[in-house]
């Protein structure tokens, strides 16, 4: 109770003192900001009063003004308390102890003033109240708080020490204040052992350790101080003395303190940066091979401490050390065989202790696939943050072979443990890297990395050599064995290939979605669309994409765009629009290709939707260009669309093919004036319009003047094929259009029109004539189509409406009489429809209707989520509902590819009238 | 026209044994070198127990009169065994063998293992003994021992293993003793085992399809009945997924038979779909002809093609099996083949046209003015085709067959009224059978 009104006392005296400062700033949380003035102002009113024996003033100096100072700081401290502020209270306290340090340095005394354990006092009964307060705590500002915890336990540790003067104090307050006066001019012989307080202000556990060592003497740690790390905090060098002598170290010593060092790791105030340097130079001391990597695992997991933010990256030095560390590992991993790493079984407490020539098996607690696998979610991350545009994110992209290599060696060791499931998990890292690059890039990733090698070689030699000597050397030296270049095949598919093929033998169901969906990607890139096409049927994955986690989506949505545009580069227009056309049906394409966040206008997203969804992104060197990809869709869509149409005048709601170019077209129809087309949407409107008057030339000529397709490899062939398909179209729909108004046609004067050989024209002619799409047929003598003039007139066809409302009026009669009285004995009467039309609807279906919106917000049970969520759902490839199931399993054409979910249970499933992949179908109808 | 030989592609998926009557076809037809043959002859023998056949090949080949001295001593030690297979055999086989005995076995095979044992004392080893005995013969070529035998461990096999093993051994031997009805029963019987076992992973069921397959080759286009059993069975959906995963050029056979088959028409078109989707994978004249037919629509082509099917046809081991009669040898398949492809074009181009030159369409049929018009007039008399010839300008003039719409109009809703009243009926059937209830 003493204390406490002690506390009281003290409060109301720093009231007097300070009134008029208060009055004049009541915003105390900027202390910072005024501090210097109100120290000066403190000062200024002591100097007032001491202004009247100036001389003794004089005669004090030094020694009073450390005192005036340290007893500003306590009085700022007050002021702190008062407000409740601990931030400022945090940064007082500290200041408070330096100057403690100077005071006494100053005194050259050993006790310490009494006003510093009057503040001290005064502190803790503080804390206490606070932390007794609970529902204030509750109310503090998060900083506020942080700095109220990191308060307890720096009072905590510091008070241990001066424990005895305290309680005196509290016993006996009067007394100490009487005496404070003199203390100043007690003065203790140096002792060593009050320096070493300094040191535990950085926040270590192991004081009372780092006391034993200091006995090396603090001179050695002089000399040795520049000796090899300037960086190295003087904790450090303190460890280095404790080691300095080779002979004394032994294998316990340097286990203790590895055990020290880790207990500490995670605590409040252990220095990440510092942790890595301690734990770096215990992996030179340490005295087995099987110690040093025990050491060198917990280097690389503190590496990764260091940086403790989801969302930020590691830095990328630390990045980089932290990759040769694991070098290093694989080293001593592949120079000592019987060493195994493991993460399922607690170690032996002494396992480490087994020398080199031990023989049995050595385990080390340690999993190399999930640190592999840390380090590439940071590079990734690291390229997610660098903003693209600059040098940063290419150097940055310079350490891609370096992860490469790193990878390559840890599955080369995984394999030769026979961990092949780890392998496989690395393998799938090594096709995240590459799957994306087409030969040109992978060329120049391979030639990047073999230059590496040369310049790195002798840049990197040098400062290592120097390093080498400078340090003592380790005991356990580890020779470079494993390779610190990769090898990379000629091709990329080569690459892959062998990846894949590995991870398809080994590896668990995620991993081998992953590795199917990067191998689809590949394929489509090199321009094979049909193996990729296949891969995607066979395995599966648009069935069950929709269970499997947003990354994974990410990539599917990410293979069907590349698919969609292999499609195109070869020229297949349906296909390559069936996989297009659900990415961009909702207009979320930035979203669901994970490039960039699209803002919706209806919803807004909560902070941590956003940041989330910031997680996500692809980095840009991997993006696909998104004018490209619009650009595809939407050429796609018109030459799908614009026929249809054309053929379907009288009732153009019926069959839509594409739902977004419909819209797009309308709003560009609407327009009063339309100017010249700007963005690629624009252009492919007015190729539309001219398209739609059969002005193929026009159309073409407005399609070419985009400057995308300097993106296309083969350019040239891709905009001939679009030429001849943008002829043909133009044909089919000027044939739809104008039939009517013609009783005959030419065959040269039509070939002559389009621009197109007899025979292309002949063929297409003869093709819409069998599809019943024309209503003609040709007068071969002479060259002629002639046109039946089997038109509905607008009775007909009214009639025709007629009499299928009222099919479908007795079906759904049916079905509600089935449904009342139960399962009547009526067989439905299928629609009759023309094989054509059959054709058509049952492409546009695929492309609508069994589109649903399912969103992701697994685990999250928000509301919100719904509408941010990822589009995978319900998709099926161009819409087929388990259409083409073909049982590839027995694939044996590849490199022993076989992909096993497959199961011959699933080839039977299907009936024979969906077998076909109505790819096709859509294409040839 | 070697480049459309197909032997390559499908001796990987033979029996050894299987391959000679190929390599026998292609020695005949003359398309690689003799000395080509011969090597591949003998290769194949060195893996068999063919000794004395392989000894023939040798001398032929190298043209002298003596062997190497491995051969003659692998003769002995193929002689050593077999005799020694035959001893651990025979104790089965002379049980066998006697008639009275033989009668004793019954349906269950329990109880006939169980009688062999205690009567006769012949145990498992025995009935191993006949089966690696049956196999020896086997590939000593001498194929109705190993079939009888192979046929009398089945009815005492009791591992399942083996049983399809030995099946697969009686399939081949029937095959190359060519009797084919029987080969086409245990054809089935492999085919059933096949589809209703479970095998350990799916791909190894894909390859026996395969096997199936290729091997069932030898047995439909030597069989009466085999040109459309071939649909049946490649056709079917597990089947068509094999052969489009691993064996595409068994799409040939499948094409041709359809060609040929003119009953198949539904499946017709799903085949089309599928001769599409494969071009990327496999493509010959015959697959290639159908595309132009029924996808490109160009005649010209088709023709064009026309006339390499035959070649391929006549290149084919199976295909282009010959028919003696008397001196005069023919290849049936082809001429069917190529009269049903005539049709199918004429067909087709007869769909999109009013009126055709008779000199053309002579031209497009591969045949010449006089016997173009006697084929039309014949086609016409037949009712296959609705048109007239037009004499006098020499054109062949196509009926139009455009559906009335008022036809098409009663077509649609000539089952409404019926339906309607159907309902009604049943509507009201239940509405006095719940008054009843009440």
């Amino acid at each position: 109770m003493a204390s406490r009104f002690w506390t009281q006392g003290g409060d109301s005296e720093t009231e007097e003192e300070e009134s008029d400062y208060e009055q004049e700033d009541n915003e105390v949380p900027v202390e910072d900001i005024n501090k210097a003035a109100k120290s000066k102002y403190l000062q200024g009113s002591d100097t007032e009063s001491d202004d009247e024996d100036g001389q003794k003033r004089v005669v004090k100096s030094v020694k009073d003004k450390r005192f005036e100072e340290m007893t500003a700081t306590i009085d700022q401290m007050k002021n702190a308390m008062k407000i409740n502020d601990w931030v400022s209270l945090q940064e007082s306290f500290d200041k408070i102890n330096k100057q403690l340090e100077k005071v006494m340095r100053v005194n050259e005394s050993d006790r310490v003033p009494n006003v510093y354990i009057k503040a001290l006092v005064m502190l803790e009964d503080f804390l206490n109240q606070a932390l007794a307060n609970k529902e204030a705590k509750k109310k503090m500002s998060s900083s506020n708080a942080k700095a109220l915890n990191s308060m307890k336990q720096k009072l905590k540790k510091n008070n241990k020490q001066y424990e005895e003067m305290i309680n005196k104090y509290r016993e006996n307050p009067e007394v100490e204040e009487e005496e404070d006066g003199d203390d100043d001019d007690e003065d203790g012989e140096d002792e060593d052992s009050e320096f070493e307080e300094d040191p535990s202000k950085l926040g270590m556990e192991s004081d009372a350790e780092e006391d034993e060592d200091k006995e090396a003497g603090e001179d050695d740690a002089n000399e040795t101080g520049p000796g090899w790390e300037k960086m190295m905090s003087k904790k450090d060098k303190l460890m280095d003395k404790q080691f300095k002598d080779p002979s004394q170290i032994t294998w316990d010593t340097v286990n203790k303190k590895f055990k020290e060092i880790v207990a500490a790791r995670g605590r409040k105030g252990t220095g990440r940066i510092e942790l890595v340097e301690q734990l770096t130079f215990l992996t030179r001391v340490a005295k087995t091979p099987a110690q040093k990597l025990e050491i060198l695992f917990s280097v690389v997991s503190a590496q990764f401490d260091v940086n403790p933010s989801l969302n930020t990256h590691m830095p990328i030095n630390v990045w980089k050390k932290c990759v040769q560390n694991l070098l290093t590992i694989l080293d001593i991993l592949t120079q000592y065989t019987n060493i195994v790493v493991d993460d399922m079984v607690e170690p032996d407490e002494n396992e480490t202790q087994k020398g080199t020539d031990y023989n049995g098996a050595i385990r080390i607690w340690g999993n190399l696939v999930a640190f592999l696998e840390r380090i590439d979610v940071e590079f990734f991350k690291s390229l997610q943050v660098i903003d693209p545009h600059t040098r940063e994110y290419i150097e940055r992209l310079r350490d891609e072979p370096t992860l490469a290599v790193l990878s390559q060696n840890v599955q080369e060791y995984l394999e030769r443990a026979g961990d092949n499931k780890g392998a496989a998990k690395v393998a799938l890292k090594r096709v995240e890297l590459i799957y994306y690059k087409p030969q040109e890039v992978y060329d120049a990733m391979r030639k990047l990395a073999e230059q590496n090698e040369g310049g790195e070689g002798e840049a990197d030699g040098e400062p290592k050599a120097v390093e080498e000597s400078r340090a003592p050397p380790s005991f356990v030296a580890t020779p470079e064995i494993v390779p610190r270049k990769s090898t990379f095949p000629e091709s990329s598919r080569t690459l892959m290939d062998i990846l894949v093929s590995l991870i398809y033998r080994s590896g668990d169901e995620r991993t081998k979605a992953r590795a199917m969906l990067c191998d689809i990607y590949h394929h489509a890139l090199l321009d094979e669309f049909s193996t990729s096409r296949d891969l995607l049927l066979m395995s599966h994955l648009q069935d069950s994409i929709q269970h499997m986690d947003i990354s994974t989506q990410i990539l599917f949505n990410r293979a069907m765009a590349q698919l969609g545009l292999s499609a195109f580069r070869v020229g297949l227009i349906a296909e390559g629009h069936g996989c297009l056309s659900e990415l961009y049906s909702a207009g979320r394409v930035k979203e669901l290709l994970a490039q960039g966040v699209s803002q919706s206008r209806f919803h807004e997203k909560t902070p941590e939707q956003e940041r989330m969804e910031r997680r996500r992104q692809m980095p840009y060197h991997m993006h696909i260009n998104l004018e490209l990809l619009e650009a595809v869709h939407l050429i796609c869509a018109m030459l799908l669309e614009v026929p249809n149409m054309a053929a379907n005048s009288h009732d153009a709601k019926r069959k839509v093919i594409s739902k977004t170019f419909r819209r797009l077209l309308e709003v560009s129809e609407r327009q009063t004036f339309t100017g010249p087309p700007e963005n690629v949407r624009d252009h492919v409107m007015a190729a539309t319009r001219a398209l739609r008057q059969g002005d193929y030339q026009k159309a073409f000529d407005v399609i070419n003047s985009l400057d995308i397709w300097r993106l296309l490899r083969n350019k040239d062939s891709v905009l001939e094929m679009l030429r001849a398909k943008i002829k043909e179209e133009a044909l089919r729909t000027y044939l739809f259009t104008y039939s009517s108004s013609y009783d005959s046609l030419s065959l040269d004067q039509l070939a002559k029109m389009f621009d197109l050989s007899d025979k292309q024209t002949h063929s297409i002619v003869s093709k819409m004539m069998i599809t019943e799409e024309l209503h003609a047929s040709w007068d071969q003598p002479t060259r002629c189509m002639v046109f039946h003039d089997v038109e509905h007139t607008r009775l007909q066809a009214l009639a025709f409406h007629l009499t299928e409302k009222l099919t479908v009026l007795a079906e759904s009669n049916e079905r509600a009489q089935e449904s009342r009285i139960g399962g009547g004995g009526l067989e439905n009467l299928p629609l009759r429809r023309r094989d054509g039309q059959d054709y058509a609807a049952a492409a546009a279906s695929g492309g609508t209707a069994r589109w649903q919106d399912l969103s992701f917000s697994q685990g999250r049970h928000g509301t919100g989520g719904g509408r941010t969520g990822y589009n995978a759902g319900g998709r099926t490839y161009s819409g087929q509902a388990g259409g083409f199931s073909r049982d590839r399993t027995g694939q044996s054409r590849g490199v022993g590819r076989t992909y096993q979910t497959g199961s011959a249970a699933r080839a039977s499933q299907m009936d024979g009238s969906t077998r076909m992949v109505s790819l096709n179908r859509g294409a040839y109808a | 026209m070697a480049n459309y030989d197909l032997t390559p592609r499908i001796a990987p998926n033979l029996d050894r044994h299987l391959v000679f009557p190929l390599l026998e076809f292609l020695q005949e037809r003359q398309l690689y070198p003799d000395q080509d043959i011969l090597r591949a002859k003998l290769e194949l023998l060195n893996q068999t127990n063919m000794v004395d056949y392989a000894m023939d090949i040798h001398r032929a080949f190298y043209h002298t009169e003596d062997v190497p001295q491995d051969m003659v001593d692998r003769r002995a030690e193929v002689v050593a065994r077999l005799k020694a297979l035959e001893e651990g055999a025979s104790p089965l086989v002379s049980f066998l063998q006697n008639e009275n005995a033989y009668q004793e076995l019954r349906a269950e095979k329990q109880y006939n293992l169980q009688m062999l044992n205690e009567r006769y004392q012949i145990g498992p080893e025995q009935i191993e003994a006949l089966y690696q005995y049956a196999k020896f013969q086997f590939e000593c070529g001498n194929y109705s021992g190993a079939a009888d035998y192979l046929y009398l461990y089945r009815t005492l096999c009791t591992n399942s293993e083996r049983s399809l093993s030995a099946l697969w051994g009686k399939l081949a031997a029937e095959i190359l003793m060519q009797n084919w009805d029987i080969a086409l029963e245990e054809l089935n019987r492999v085919k059933e085992i096949i589809d209703s076992k479970s095998f350990s992973s799916p791909l190894n069921q894909v390859q026996n399809r395969i096997w199936l397959m290729h091997w069932s080759l030898f047995i439909f286009f030597n069989h009466d009945n085999g040109r459309t059993q071939i649909i049946d069975l490649f056709n079917q959906d597990k089947y068509l997924n094999a052969i489009q995963t691993s064996a595409p050029h068994l799409l040939r056979y499948l094409a041709t038979a359809f060609v040929v088959n003119k009953r198949r028409r539904p499946q017709f078109k799903d085949f089309i779909k599928v001769i599409q989707q494969e071009q990327y994978s496999y493509e010959d004249p015959i697959t290639e002809f159908l595309a132009c037919v029924y996808v490109k629509y160009d005649f010209d082509a088709a023709q064009q093609k026309m006339r390499e099917c035959e070649e391929v046809i006549l290149n084919d081991p199976f295909l282009g099996k010959r028919a003696e009669e008397g001196n005069f040898a023919s290849v049936p398949l082809r001429d069917e083949f190529l009269e049903n492809a005539r049709l199918f074009i004429f067909e087709t181009y007869c769909r999109i046209h009013q009126r055709i030159d008779m000199g053309v369409l002579a031209e497009k049929l591969n045949l010449n003015y006089e016997e173009a018009e006697r084929w039309i007039v014949n086609l016409i008399r037949t009712s296959k085709l609705d048109a007239k010839i037009d004499s006098k300008t020499g054109t062949v003039l196509m009926e139009p067959n455009q559906p009335n719409v008022y036809e098409q109009l009663i077509d649609h809703t000539k089952a409404l009224s019926g339906r309607t009243s159907k309902l009604v009926s049943q509507l009201l059937e239940h509405a006095q059978t719940q008054q009843a209830a009440r």
